[in-house]
């Protein structure tokens, strides 16, 4: 019985050594920021009641390289806002979870966010949110899932409370074609190019395919598929079929985690040339280009982006103005991965006006349903981050899309807002 | 001092083949039952119940398994893979059929069962962690099936929606419903695997996972009973997984990858092998421990020096069940059940030192 | 032709890397009976301290490999002593179990120590594609392929010729017998995990060159089941061809049946190959075959 005890103190010393020397060597990238969970005191005095609202994410499961600069980028962006007041003088107070991409935890967290009093929840991650579908409209809390999520959702009236307000994975499908038809006409080509269409063997990586092939019969266009199966480290066997045999003229990719940078790699190892190669909005982030061997490798390839993105973007600006007021250097995933921290500050701005708007609507206190109606509002370009243009009927803002190309060590706009082949995706979306 | 079994006497064979027949014992159970029937979801916050029923379905599952892995000895290394069969059964059944939810949840245990069956036929040539290998390559093939064949998975999202469950008038609805339905479910679970074990089906198991040659030799026809084994097993996971399914309201193949299987085996094995108390402790132990971990956590929050307290304790929750998992299987093979036997073992001669 | 040559030939290199990973699990098991489950983990464990020592410490290439060989080989000691020692005698559950756990603990630990974005792993190769006829072979594949081949090569020498690899057979023979003989079965066992620590090492740094360093790396160890078991579990040269195969099969696979299916066989293929060869020759094409005694 001794020597049991004595075992077990000695592995449960030997794991608490173990952690707290990972704690100790932690890298020196990570900058301190202050866990949110209370608002940072505003500049204005706030008499006004807190809004709350939830946001999910993954630092651990499948899309863990996502999650991490994606809310930091939220974080940093509702810091701001609330410093500057708020909205209409109410700070947002952001009550974060993280599931791990892992369905249960992600019940878990909508549980405990519903429990908190929030009226909107970010629902990262496709198979949770199609977990919370029903519990979003039964309980009246708006359920935000910009650039994932069921693209069928984009339909208000069939899913009240789910606003997808990015361009789907439909959208971007019709919007990739439409720039690739374009580029070929630009570029004085005859006839129709050939496109390969590279995705993940996954349920959103399959979500494009009826749109391409609707698109592929009325143009007339060849639209050959390839799978790559998860973790999608190795796709050598396609990439192979689609230079040599298919021979494609223009190659549209629709990856995640891993396979965009392995499938930058793999196409100029083939010497396949990378400006004829767009990638749907999960392949196009600084992280692939980096991962896949850096800039210089990566020249040309075009992404496309549901939000704009950019260093040098004004709203960074500030947030690096408020990160030195307070004597602190801004944090460096701002750079580093810029496109997914882009994507959390542009869902904060988002957030923030539809409280606006909700407020203007409906007055206080804000509840789910009067953010129902604010998101429907919301029409037009917000803090020149996204455009959307959203409507009781229409949860996804129009699908509208930039095309940013990687040139000289950054990502370049190479196509201003646009949407390709809406009646397509409509026609799908309201069947 | 707690003299269990003195003065107990049985009249009748059948007070004697009684599932609990020390007082105390019986007395004991009928209070936990009474606490989770009347008590519990009426004192608990939704989220609570949402814990609860985590627990409940994830525990049929587990019992499943320990009967496949713990009292027969065949190792499964694909138990989700059943779970999704009987989820997507009950969903097609449910959304295009439009069965009611009680046939779709029979349905999904029957073709579970089915599906074991199948997946088993590898067990009566192979053994040991052949067979490991074996339902691990079944797990990803039936993964595949079901994202590829599109009318099993529903099209390319591989998710298919799926009605509110209802009994007659009533409708499963809130959260405290659901918890009763899952809970009655679980009682007839947990009594069904104790009766497996104590009845012939058991024992032949236990000389099949015991010493499979001299089972064989004494007349257990090994090869009938392990293909039992892997349908009853699996018949628990599918009702599982359709369980799983009406609770979410839709079926997705995300929640039945390879992570779920081995977090099964790990249910069961922390729990100790064999034991159905054994399991239902393991289940709450690995269910809760992301939640409660990340409770605690949230209190500390001020102390520990990590710029991003949650990624920092969800990557932790990784290591400390990780670690965990080694902890137990070093220190403590038989799991909780051992601890908690050795707790009674204890209060049966105290005061006395044996 | 060309279309096939490719894929074959791609496969090949492929398989090659695989039977890299695939050697490691072998190892273990030829000498100890022990099924590492955690054979992703280590790789990707040995990846992420090489990447430490280089890019976060600045070490140059070679002392910083050094200084990964060491560590492993520690780690593997630590491993052997402190995790599976325990295990022996206990049911194979129990050692399954316990090698996931070890999993599982790995990638937290990486996570929490070096964080999740992915780094790169810079092995001073020429980034330029080599050309044989209309394939073009990148230098860390060949690199791959080369360091397979030595260390099957080696390894075999080792369990063939040398009185440590004589020492670790008859263990894995019997272990009584062994120890009867003189042969001190801890020293072998921490031999074993040593080796299977420096092929992780091998395995870590040309899959972290070839797609980065993260723990995706992990989801390698799945790819080396097939490969090892049908090569033969207790087969060195036999882990190595039956990377080979899987490799091979799986691109032709992939190239000539996916449009045909709607994709994704790269994965379904060697899942089916190996539940094949366990029904009919569950020891592999090279295993020895066990018999049951009563």
């Amino acid at each position: 019985m001794a020597l049991k005890i004595a075992k077990v103190l000695w592995a449960a010393l030997a794991l608490s050594l173990l952690t707290t020397l990972a704690i100790a060597c932690q890298a020196e990238e990570e900058k301190a920021t202050p866990a949110a969970r209370t608002p940072v005191a505003a500049q204005t005095p706030v008499t006004k009641e807190p809004v709350k609202v939830g946001f999910m994410y993954d630092a651990t499961g499948a899309t863990q390289l996502i999650g991490p600069p994606y809310k930091a980028g939220f974080e940093d962006a509702i810091k701001l806002i609330n410093k500057k007041g708020g909205v209409e003088g109410h700070p947002i107070e952001v009550i974060f979870c993280e599931h791990g991409y892992e369905v249960p935890k992600g019940v878990e967290c909508y549980e405990r966010m519903k429990a908190e009093g929030v009226v909107i929840i970010n629902t990262y991650g496709t198979p949770i949110t199609q977990a919370l579908v029903e519990r979003c409209v039964a309980d009246k809390i708006v359920c935000n899932h910009p650039g994932y999520g069921i693209a069928a959702a984009a339909n208000g009236e069939k899913f009240p409370y789910n606003f997808p307000t990015a361009a789907s994975y439909w959208s971007q499908g019709g919007a990739a074609v439409q720039f690739v038809l374009e580029q070929w006409q630009k570029a004085g080509k005859p006839g129709k190019p050939k496109i390969a269409y590279l995705y993940y063997d996954n349920p959103a990586g399959r979500e494009p395919l009826d749109v391409l092939r609707a698109i592929a019969q009325r143009e007339g266009l060849e639209i050959r598929e390839f799978a790559v199966p998860a973790p999608g480290v190795e796709m050598s066997a396609q990439v192979t079929d689609i230079v040599q045999r298919f021979k494609a003229d223009w190659v549209i990719t629709h990856l995640f985690g891993r396979s965009p940078s392995v499938s930058i790699k793999a196409f100029k190892d083939a010497g396949f040339p990378l400006d004829r190669v767009i990638s749907l909005v999960w392949g196009s982030a600084d992280a692939d280009v980096i991962a896949a061997g850096g800039w210089s490798v990566a020249e040309g390839y075009y992404g496309l982006q549901f939000t704009a993105i950019g260093t040098d973007h004004p709203v960074l600006n500030e947030i690096r103005q408020m990160y030195r007021a307070e004597g602190q250097s801004p944090p460096k995933v701002m750079e580093e991965s810029n496109v997914y921290y882009m994507r959390g500050v542009a869902q904060a701005f988002l957030w923030a006006e539809a409280i606006r708007q909700a407020l203007g609507l409906a007055g206080e206190p804000v509840t789910g349903e009067k953010m129902k109606r604010g998101m429907e509002n919301i029409k037009g370009d917000i803090a020149g981050l996204v455009r959307l243009e959203l409507s009781p009927r229409d949860h996804e803002g129009g699908g509208y899309l930039q095309v940013w190309q990687a040139k000289g060590g950054k990502w370049v706009l190479a196509k201003d807002w646009f949407r390709g082949y809406r009646d397509i995706v409509e026609s799908l979306v309201y069947k | 001092m707690i003299n269990r079994e003195c003065g107990v006497f049985k009249t009748t064979y059948q007070a004697d083949m009684a599932l609990y027949t020390v007082p105390l014992a019986r007395i004991t159970v009928w209070a936990f039952l009474a606490f989770f029937v009347f008590v519990l979801p009426f004192v608990v916050d939704t989220q609570r119940l949402v814990w609860a029923n985590l627990v409940g379905i994830h525990l049929i599952a587990a019992l499943g398994l320990n009967i496949l892995v713990g009292l027969c000895g065949q190792i499964s290394v694909g138990h989700a893979a059943f779970m999704a069969v009987g989820g997507y059964t009950a969903a097609i059944m449910s959304s295009r059929a439009d069965m009611p939810f009680w046939i779709g949840l029979v349905a999904g245990g029957v073709f579970a069962s089915v599906y074991g069956l199948l997946v088993g036929l590898p067990s009566v040539r192979i053994k040991g962690f052949y067979l490991a290998f074996a339902t691990l390559a079944a797990q990803f093939i039936t993964e595949w099936t079901i994202t590829h064949v599109k009318w099993i998975g529903g099209g390319f999202q591989s998710s298919i929606i799926v009605p509110r469950p209802s009994l007659g008038p009533l409708t499963i609805d809130t959260e405290r419903e659901k918890y009763f339905l899952i809970l009655a479910l679980v009682i007839v679970a947990v009594v069904a695997a104790l009766n497996i074990a104590r009845s012939r089906l058991g024992r032949a198991f236990v000389a099949i996972r015991d010493r499979d040659v001299a089972a064989e030799l004494i007349g257990v026809d090994i090869a009938r009973y392990k293909l039992l084994a892997f349908m009853i097993s699996s018949f628990y996971a599918g009702v599982a997984g359709a369980l799983w399914v009406y609770y979410l309201g839709n079926a997705n193949i995300e929640a039945f990858r390879i992570v779920e299987s081995i977090a099964f085996l790990a249910m069961i094995i922390i729990g100790g092998l064999g034991s159905v108390l054994g399991t239902i402790y393991g289940t709450a132990f690995v269910v809760l421990l992301p939640f409660i971990l990340e409770e605690i956590l949230q209190t500390f929050k001020g102390v520990i020096p990590v710029s991003d307290i949650h990624s920092f304790v969800a990557h932790l929750r990784f290591a400390v069940y990780g670690g965990l998992i080694v902890l137990f299987l070093m220190v403590e093979p038989e799991g909780l059940n051992r601890l908690w036997r050795n707790v009674k073992d204890y209060f049966r001669v105290w005061p006395f030192p044996y | 032709m060309d279309f096939f040559l490719s894929l074959l030939v791609k496969g090949l290199i492929l398989g090659a890397i695989y039977g890299l990973v695939a050697l490691g699990f072998v190892i273990i098991y030829k000498a100890t009976s022990v099924i590492n489950f955690a054979v992703g983990e280590l790789l990707m464990f040995a990846a992420f301290l090489a990447v430490a020592m280089t890019a976060i410490y600045g070490l140059p290439l070679a002392a910083g490999i050094g200084i990964t060989l060491a560590l492993m080989v520690l780690f593997g000691f630590v491993l052997e002593r402190g995790v599976l020692r325990p295990m022996i005698g206990r049911p194979v559950v129990g050692m399954i179990m316990a090698t996931l756990g070890l999993g599982i603990f790995l990638r937290g630990f990486v996570s929490i120590t070096w964080g999740v974005q992915t780094r790169n792993m810079d092995l001073l190769l020429p980034t330029k594609p080599l050309q044989l006829g209309s394939i073009s072979v990148g230098a860390v594949d060949l690199a791959g392929v080369g360091i397979a081949l030595f260390l099957a090569a080696a390894f075999a020498y080792l369990f063939q010729r040398s009185r440590v690899g004589i020492a670790l057979r008859a263990v894995a023979d019997d272990q009584q017998a062994a120890m009867a003989m003189g042969i001190r079965v801890s020293t072998v066992f921490a031999v074993s995990w040593a080796l299977a620590g420096l092929t992780a090492v091998a395995g870590g740094l040309i899959w972290g060159a070839k797609i980065g360093v993260d723990q995706y790396l992990a989801l390698l160890g799945l790819k080396v089941f097939p490969a090892a078991i049908l090569g033969g579990l207790d087969s060195l040269a036999g882990a190595v061809i039956g990377g080979l195969v899987v490799g091979v099969t799986e691109n032709l696979a992939a190239g000539y049946l996916d449009p045909h299916v709607g994709g994704g066989l790269k994965d379904f293929v060697p899942f089916v190959l190996m539940l094949v060869v366990l029904m009919v020759r569950p020891y592999g094409l090279f295993g020895r075959e066990i018999i049951e005694r009563v």
